[in-house]
């Protein structure tokens, strides 16, 4: 076997127990500017993770490339990163479980598709986008990518698990001008069922996003009710519950301290992780070979668990909830597939519940302007202006600011019109009680 | 790592169809970072990236491809499904490479690989000791962290340029929480440098900088919440050049203008700014964080005026899109490893001294904001649309400093605020950051000095300033 000399060195050198990882993977992607292909690349590469335990302590390498000459330089990095660890948390390489439900995230159909096929659909995108309005003055880029990778876990136990996946997207992004006037709109397609994209939907909406923006200005600085359309609710939903990661909670640097068992959201909120259902994020088994479960985090605004991985599990005397992931020699926690239970209201009824308001459609700066630890955000964002339940003009450079645990209690009604986004999760729009918008 | 003839093989298997320019980018490095969590030592992270990139050009099309595989057949293999893009005949043809001398300014007196662990362990205690030391109680938690990284590249073009570089830089890390009844809050302190470990000993120090995490933390924790709506924002030296990095910077670079997707698209000559504000983006600094040699298309590194009294007169190039532009590159071309396709990026890119002294401008400022501490920010090219957060600001009343406030947001539309710069100090520092953009995640150093702007939009919670 192709890896037995790591198990049998590590082994050698008084690592007990050892494990390696691979994820390996081939990329494709173009975009075209102009009626011409601009860019085009293609990938092959492979990643390999490697840890040990060494006297109760975890070391790991990481590395692009492996082969037997290097096993022995990876052992020594093992054992002199695990030497330097201090804490005492109890570390594992996993036994396995009994049973892992069998996933299918890969379609074999997508490579059957040609290259000319799709690069034909991104031309009639690019047409598309240029030709639906008149005051679109430029396809900033159109492009086109699918990727396809596998994640191979084994250790010294004997556990092996396996999963491979694929997926494509496409991307186009507009300018819309008029007088000084310029605003910009994008959108992504993602899944890997080519037959579910749409060329028409996709430019429409786009060049709406970007054509709806014209003749926008701010709006008075102050409170409002406001419509959170779903893109928003997906940031800020992957930043509030970022807080249930149970090491977070017990290094008392959570919003969630103390809080399980209470109300900590309205009662319209729930919010489960579900990598065991269908979609392009399933995993049957987190990074940690742990098997992944469905798990309901917040229920009917109650907050019902943290998420763990072996080692934070241990410490609160409880089992690992599957959310594991692993990039060196300290496991981190993650979650899969993010979904907020949708409501009965389409967006238009939203609007016609809050009456007067905003309705807040995209935020940008989340890496600057949103601090998960504190809860607290403040934000560039783009939005319409509501009157009588009607959005009647949008509102150009504004601002939002509130905290995480506030919008959260705040909302009032949850939408229908969930939708999947890229860092996989599945939110509706919602309607909450106020928001601060900075202004004129 | 790869020989002369093998590199002249791929590149002319790469020009075979047609195309006008064939690249071949060899990387290997080595990264550690060391994590230190409550004072123990939690993780410590090794990791080798080891590929090679290749690019065809042809007009304005570009072909890239990457593969960890760099044997000969790994490498004659990509480059034949590449050129598979192009079906013309060969017109270029390699037939030798001259290696190209550049000055080596970022000199390592001892390198990160001679270092060990316990050393780097060492230098983050000492600032945790500081923090531990009559340690306030509002403190929950904090977080040490030292990165290093040392990288080989070598590329070889059909220009017939062979050059090798080799970096090594490294980040030190403190982050601080502090928590009360009434909620959380962090504070950062990230100062990084491509110079021997002795620069956290001499420059910056563990101490200094884990007391200032420590300031900022508790300092926030008892502030109130930042008024919003426009008003006079004077901004802080150093990390506060990252207003410029989105707002004009981001704008200046080719992979935008060249596409005419930039606000400042074919105004070189035009006034963009405030007369008083001249722009500098220079990746000649010694040691400096955003400094490069010589860039990945083998163009050395320049100092580049962006914007001289106000007047745009240069940009960031690289080769490819340069094309568009009928211009040469200057040393802008950039990614993160070999996983990326280059384009045209920002180095150490500032705003220079001005006149004013910090003291004159707070001085002068009636009613206003004074923002010290910066989280980032990001920008739309095409509308000049930016934010950035703030980590630590102040109201300013009748020209002095008073009460702090948290959660502030900045946002313009880029054209508009540098016209509103009315006041620049001669205080010019440096802040290192981690800038994102479509050839990965590259080091920049922004910088400013103490600026005024007359008015911009404040986002935050506090209600109206009065």
């Amino acid at each position: 076997m192709k890896y037995d000399k790591f198990f049998l060195l590590a082994k050698e050198k008084g690592i007990s127990e050892a494990e390696i990882s691979i994820c390996s993977g081939s990329s494709l992607s173009f975009s075209l500017f102009h009626g011409e292909i601009d860019n085009f690349e293609s990938s092959n590469s492979s990643s390999y993770l490697l840890r040990g335990i060494y006297n109760g302590k975890m070391g790991s390498v990481v590395s692009d490339i492996y082969s037997n000459s290097l096993v022995e330089q990876f052992v020594n990095t093992i054992i002199e990163s695990a030497k330097t660890i201090e804490n005492n948390d109890e570390v594992f390489i996993y036994k396995g479980d009994k049973k892992y439900k069998r996933i299918n995230v890969y379609n074999k159909q997508l490579e059957s598709i040609s290259i000319e096929k799709k690069i034909n659909d991104l031309h009639l995108l690019e047409d598309k986008i240029k030709k639906t309005d008149s005051r679109i003055s430029e396809v900033e880029s159109v492009s086109y990518g699918e990727d396809s990778s596998s994640f191979v876990l084994m250790n010294s136990h004997g556990l092996k698990l396996h999963t491979k996946s694929n997926s494509f997207y496409f991307y186009g992004g507009a300018v819309a001008k008029k007088d000084k006037q310029v605003k910009t709109g994008g959108d992504v397609f993602f899944d890997n069922d080519y037959s579910k994209f749409n060329i028409d939907d996709f430019a429409k909406n786009i060049v709406n996003e970007a054509v709806s923006q014209l003749d926008g200005e701010p709006c008075e600085s102050g409170q409002y009710k406001a419509v959170l359309d779903r893109e928003v609710v997906s940031s800020l939903t992957k930043a509030y519950i970022s807080s249930a990661i149970a090491e977070s909670v017990q290094k008392k640097s959570s919003l969630f301290i103390g809080k399980l068992g209470e109300k900590i959201a309205s009662k319209h909120v729930n919010i489960s992780d579900n990598p065991l259902k269908s979609s392009l994020f399933a995993r049957s088994f987190d990074d940690e070979g742990v098997a992944t479960k469905n798990t309901e985090i917040i229920k009917n605004g109650i907050l019902k668990t943290y998420l763990y991985n072996l080692t934070t599990a241990k410490k609160d005397g409880v089992n690992s909830t599957g959310h594991g992931t692993v990039n060196g020699s300290k496991v981190g926690t993650t979650t899969w597939f993010l979904e907020m239970k949708p409501g009965k209201k389409s967006l238009d009824e939203l609007f016609n519940i809050i009456g007067d308001g905003v309705y807040i459609t995209s935020v940008q700066g989340l890496h600057a302007g949103l601090n998960a630890m504190s809860g607290n955000f403040s934000l560039q964002a783009n939005g319409f202006l509501i009157k009588n339940g009607k959005k009647v003009r949008s509102l150009d450079i504004i601002t939002i600011s509130g905290n995480l645990i506030d919008v959260f209690k705040d909302i009032t009604y949850v939408g229908n019109d969930s939708k999947i986004f890229s860092r996989g999760i599945k939110v509706p729009s919602v309607v909450i009680k106020k928001i601060v918008v900075s202004g004129k | 790592m790869l020989s002369k003839s093998l590199a002249i093989q791929v590149l002319n298997k790469l020009l075979e169809t047609g195309a006008d320019y064939s690249e071949i980018f060899l990387e290997y490095s080595e990264s550690h970072s060391l994590t230190i969590d409550n004072g123990k030592v939690d993780a410590s992270n090794n990791a080798i990236t080891s590929g090679v990139g290749l690019r065809i050009l042809k007009n304005n099309q570009t072909v890239y491809g990457f593969t960890s595989d760099i044997t000969k057949k790994g490498l004659m293999s990509l480059a034949e499904s590449l050129n598979k893009s192009f079906n013309d005949k060969q017109s270029l043809t390699v037939t030798n490479l001259e290696k190209i001398k550049c000055k080596n300014r970022n000199v390592i007196k001892r390198s990160y690989n001679d270092v060990p662990l316990q050393e780097k362990i060492d230098l983050l205690k000492e600032g945790i000791r500081a923090i531990e030391t009559n340690k306030d109680p509002r403190i929950v938690r904090h977080i040490a962290m030292f990165g290093n990284n040392s990288r080989h590249v070598e590329v070889f073009n059909s220009k017939g340029k062979h050059f090798s570089r080799d970096t090594e830089f490294a980040r030190m890390i403190f982050q601080v929480v502090a928590a009360n009844e009434k909620g959380m809050e962090i504070g950062f302190e990230g100062p990084g440098c491509q110079s021997d470990i002795s620069y956290f000993h001499t420059v910056v120090n563990p101490v200094d900088t884990a007391k200032k995490a420590v300031r900022t933390a508790l300092l926030m924790l008892d502030a109130k919440e930042c008024p919003s709506g426009k008003m006079p924002v004077v901004i802080g030296n150093g990390w506060g050049g990252v207003l410029f990095h989105e707002a004009c910077g981001h704008p200046l670079e080719a992979s935008a203008v060249s596409r005419n997707l930039s606000y400042a698209s074919g105004k070189e000559g035009e006034l963009i700014a405030s007369p008083i504000v001249t722009a500098i983006d220079d990746s000649t600094i010694p040691n400096e964080w955003g400094s490069i040699d010589i860039d990945d298309e083998g163009n050395l590194g320049e100092k580049r005026v962006l914007i001289k009294d106000g007047k745009l007169v240069n940009f960031m190039i690289d080769d490819f899109n340069g094309r568009r532009m009928k211009r040469n590159g200057n040393g802008s071309c950039r990614r993160q490893n070999y996983k990326y396709c280059p384009t045209s990026r920002m180095s150490n890119t500032y705003i220079a001294n001005g006149k004013s002294t910090p003291e004159e401008i707070i001085k002068s400022t009636k009613l206003g904001l004074y923002t010290v501490g910066f989280n980032g920010g990001s920008v739309d090219p095409t509308t000049g649309e930016f934010n950035f957060g703030c980590s630590e600001a102040y109201i300013i009343r009748d020209g002095k400093i008073a009460e702090p406030v948290k959660g502030a947001t900045l946002i313009g539309k880029g054209e508009e605020i540098l016209k509103k710069i009315d006041m620049i100090a001669n205080d010019l520092a440096f802040g290192q950051g981690m800038c994102g953009a479509a050839s990965g995640s590259i080091r920049t150093n922004v910088g400013q000095p103490t600026l005024r702007i007359s008015e911009i939009l404040v986002g935050g919670r506090g209600g109206e300033l009065k």
